[in-house]
């Protein structure tokens, strides 16, 4: 057993941890920040930095060098994105394209799809959204309508998305479209790389119950995209699509245990001035914060043990399922025992404890939505009992 | 990071688990369960284990045992709470644990021989006090495991000084206890003026502490942590196997969704509960500066997983669960004595709350 990293990643480490010290403004980080402006200069801001950091050699980091990545190691990933979770890094402009859609290229994408679209996707050039979900389409993702007719060598694309984050920024969307007319379930879809900047394509933000627009809808009317801006052959939409949500990151548990421990340090100074200082001493609210601690602590245990099996090349299978339900019901048990020691401050901005529990207020509505979106919890308990422990359809 | 078992301790786990199977199966496991007036120790388990070394891990190679940590002795622990096994495997190795960390090297060849071999069997009480005065030991004990087959008992005070003492003496009385899980033996032990050994004890630990009896009772709630993860894995595996093939409503009883989604939720528990195992024993191993934090960890989330699984096996098996002649019981009893042991979970989650919202250490 050996739980410490290489001395290389140690040294990559001390180097990603130092560009981060000196191009993340400490006021990013104050309560209220991101909601102090309107989701399109915030957006922006998240993206341009994102973009220098790319090009300052800190992205990409276990892609290959020839689109533009550091060529490193699952380790160095792992580093990566513990430091920029424990860093208060902005979030992701790209997560969906950079986590789930490039490595999707890379494993299935034409040559000419490689080349042109992961370095741009990388600088940020190019900010994909996700086309999955629809009104009558949602755990059920094989009952998507949304339809492509072939004219010439385009597809026609009409229908609706929805649930897609970050909708109104996108510059394309990798959209799940029935191709095949009259097919059904599984048959005849194709995943279709789609330019959003054409009069065929509306996006339309939604407010979550955050308050936030964080998300949005998409429509298409006639929106045409070429054959050859179809990602892993016509007609297999779904085996791609499939491949496309395995890439929950190989050992994303680094990047929630960290978050999740920065949240923790975030809460603690509220947690001793709430309830007139005394919250931390009930054994009530003690016996439950520490059970969520205890909890988190599991998620980095088991990312080391993610990361130890990728790193000997064994195939994770369905290990991606519990991976996703452990820490997300368990970031929704962490805010759930705050919310509850905070007792009837719970809802008010300025609380007795202090004025910065209306920024965590957001947090803490938003972590309803992480047992839902990728999978929600329902689904990845099915996915466990029949894939992992092989119980009876 | 390469954070599993290495290739020769994963031949180990294997070997163990055969060990047990061809050696000792389900029937004498439930012979020597079902004898409530008997010692619930098989002589030729005791021999068998202690050829194989499963005494010996821990001990250095000078004194006759395989200097190896416990990682590899916890391999030992999860095969013994997966058959659910009784014997004095985890007294002795406190024991030895005890007389390693605390005693001077005299100590050490007096009993860590005999011990690593099996010829000794050892037995501790670290989690009550006695009175130790001018080397000798009174007072009163409860639930000593295996103090009646026992030679030797590890004692401590309330200044945490540690004595060794011999069960032969005439000043000590041993009383059966009555008790519900058979997979082990406890009695009281009643001790007047018993001459002790005291051991001096010493050695800085990881972090700067001197507390050994803290020390020793960190490495037991690990070991017993491992025992409750192997009985939880192994629980859970039979409650599915039962389900894939029992049919009601003309359906495997697996098939309905209420039934996978509690067994998907208890495969995520013991899973994360076998990584925070893993994790504690190496990070007691080579004394990393959070292993407080993962012995806590482990200890509460074993406990509770293992406490879940077994409750759910008699659930989801139903009646015949509940019956004497299935094994259920067997690890549904073993659970609740250890999850109790050493640091319950509640126990545990309030060194968490000290460790990291007290004092927002280790990250």
């Amino acid at each position: 057993v050996q739980v410490m990293f290489s001395r290389a990643d140690e040294e990559f480490r001390l180097e990603l941890r130092s560009y981060l010290a000196n191009t993340i403004d400490p006021g990013w980080n104050q309560p209220g920040f991101w909601s102090s402006m309107d989701g399109a200069t915030g957006f922006a801001l998240r993206r341009d930095w994102e973009r220098d950091k790319a090009l300052a050699g800190f992205a990409g980091i276990d892609w290959p060098v020839e689109f533009g990545g550091r060529g490193g190691s699952a380790a160095m990933q792992a580093v990566h994105d513990q430091e920029m979770a424990a860093a208060g890094a902005p979030r992701s402009a790209n997560q969906l394209g950079l986590s789930y859609l490039a490595p999707t290229i890379a494993a299935i994408g034409s040559e000419h799809q490689k080349q042109s679209l992961m370095a741009p996707m990388l600088r940020n050039d190019t900010i994909w959204v996700q086309g999955f979900s629809e009104p009558e389409a949602g755990s059920d993702l094989a009952a998507v309508r949304t339809r492509g007719d072939l004219d010439g060598d385009e597809f026609v694309v009409n229908g609706q998305k929805i649930w897609t984050t970050q909708a109104v920024f996108g510059d394309r969307i990798f959209a799940l479209v029935r191709t095949e007319p009259g097919s059904t379930r599984h048959q005849g879809l194709s995943l279709l790389l789609i330019d959003m900047h054409q009069p065929g394509v509306q996006a339309r933000a939604l407010k979550t119950m955050s308050g936030e627009e964080e998300f949005g809808e998409v429509f298409f009317t006639d929106a045409r995209v070429p054959i050859a801006d179809c990602l892993g052959g016509v007609g297999n939409g779904w085996r791609t699509a499939m491949l496309l949500l395995s890439f929950e990151r190989g050992a994303s548990g680094f990047s929630y245990h960290a978050a999740m421990r920065r949240m923790l340090d975030t809460m603690l100074p509220m947690l001793r001035e709430a309830r007139g200082g005394d919250v931390l001493g009930d054994p009530v609210h003690r016996q439950r914060l520490a059970t969520v601690v205890a909890q988190i602590e599991c998620l980095r245990y088991h990312a080391l043990s993610v990361l130890t099996r990728i790193e000997r090349g064994e195939d994770l299978g369905f290990e991606a399922s519990a991976t996703k339900l452990h820490w997300s019901e368990t970031m929704q048990d962490l805010w759930e025992a705050f919310d509850d020691a905070l007792g009837a401050d719970v809802t008010v901005a300025q609380s007795a404890a202090r004025d910065g529990v209306g920024s965590l207020q957001a947090m803490s509505l938003y972590s309803r939505s992480v047992t839902i979106w990728g999978g929600s919890a329902q689904i990845q308990r099915n996915v466990i009992a029949e894939r992992v422990l092989a119980l009876p359809r | 990071v390469d954070f599993a078992l290495n290739q020769d301790q994963q031949a180990f786990a294997e070997s163990t688990r055969e060990l047990l199977e061809h050696h000792f199966a389900a029937a004498e496991v439930r012979a020597l369960y079902d004898d409530a007036d008997g010692p619930a120790h098989s002589e030729k388990l005791w021999s068998t284990i202690s050829e194989h070394g499963w005494l010996a891990i821990i001990v250095e190679p000078e004194f006759g045992g395989l200097g190896l940590g416990l990682v590899d002795a916890q391999i030992v622990a999860r095969s013994l709470g997966a058959g659910t096994i009784p014997g004095p495997w985890l007294t002795t190795i406190l024991s030895i644990e005890a007389i390693r960390l605390a005693g001077d090297s005299a100590h050490h060849a007096r009993w860590l021989p005999g011990l690593a071999s099996g010829a000794l069997i050892g037995t501790q009480a670290l989690d009550q006090q006695v009175t130790l005065e001018g080397a000798h030991a009174s007072g009163q004990l409860t639930r000593v495991e295996y103090g009646g087959i026992a030679s030797l008992l590890v004692v401590t005070d309330r200044d945490g000084r540690i004595g060794v003492l011999e069960l032969d003496d005439p000043g000590v009385q041993v009383h059966p206890q009555p008790q519900y899980d058979l997979s082990t033996r406890f009695v009281t032990v009643d001790l007047a003026d018993v001459p002790a050994t005291m051991l001096p004890g010493g050695t800085t630990f990881a972090g700067g502490t001197t507390d050994v009896v803290d020390q020793l009772l960190r490495r037991a709630a690990l070991l017993t942590a491992a025992d409750l993860v192997g009985l939880a894995r192994e629980s859970m595996s039979r409650t599915i196997a039962y389900d894939k093939q029992r049919v009601q409503f003309g359906r495997p009883v697996g098939s309905f969704q209420a039934i996978k989604h509690e067994l998907a939720n208890l495969h995520v528990a013991v899973t994360m509960a076998e990584h925070a195992v893993l994790y504690a024993a190496h990070a007691l191993d080579v004394g990393l500066p959070d292993a407080d934090l993962a012995v806590a960890v482990a200890k509460s989330t074993a406990s509770t997983a293992a406490k879940d699984a077994t409750g759910a096996m008699i659930q989801l098996t139903g009646g015949i669960a509940f019956t004497w002649d299935h094994e259920a019981h067997h690890y549904y009893k073993r659970a609740k004595r250890l999850a109790a042991s050493f640091g319950d979970a509640a126990h545990h989650r309030e060194r968490i709350a000290q460790l990291v919202l007290d004092r927002g250490e280790t990250r």
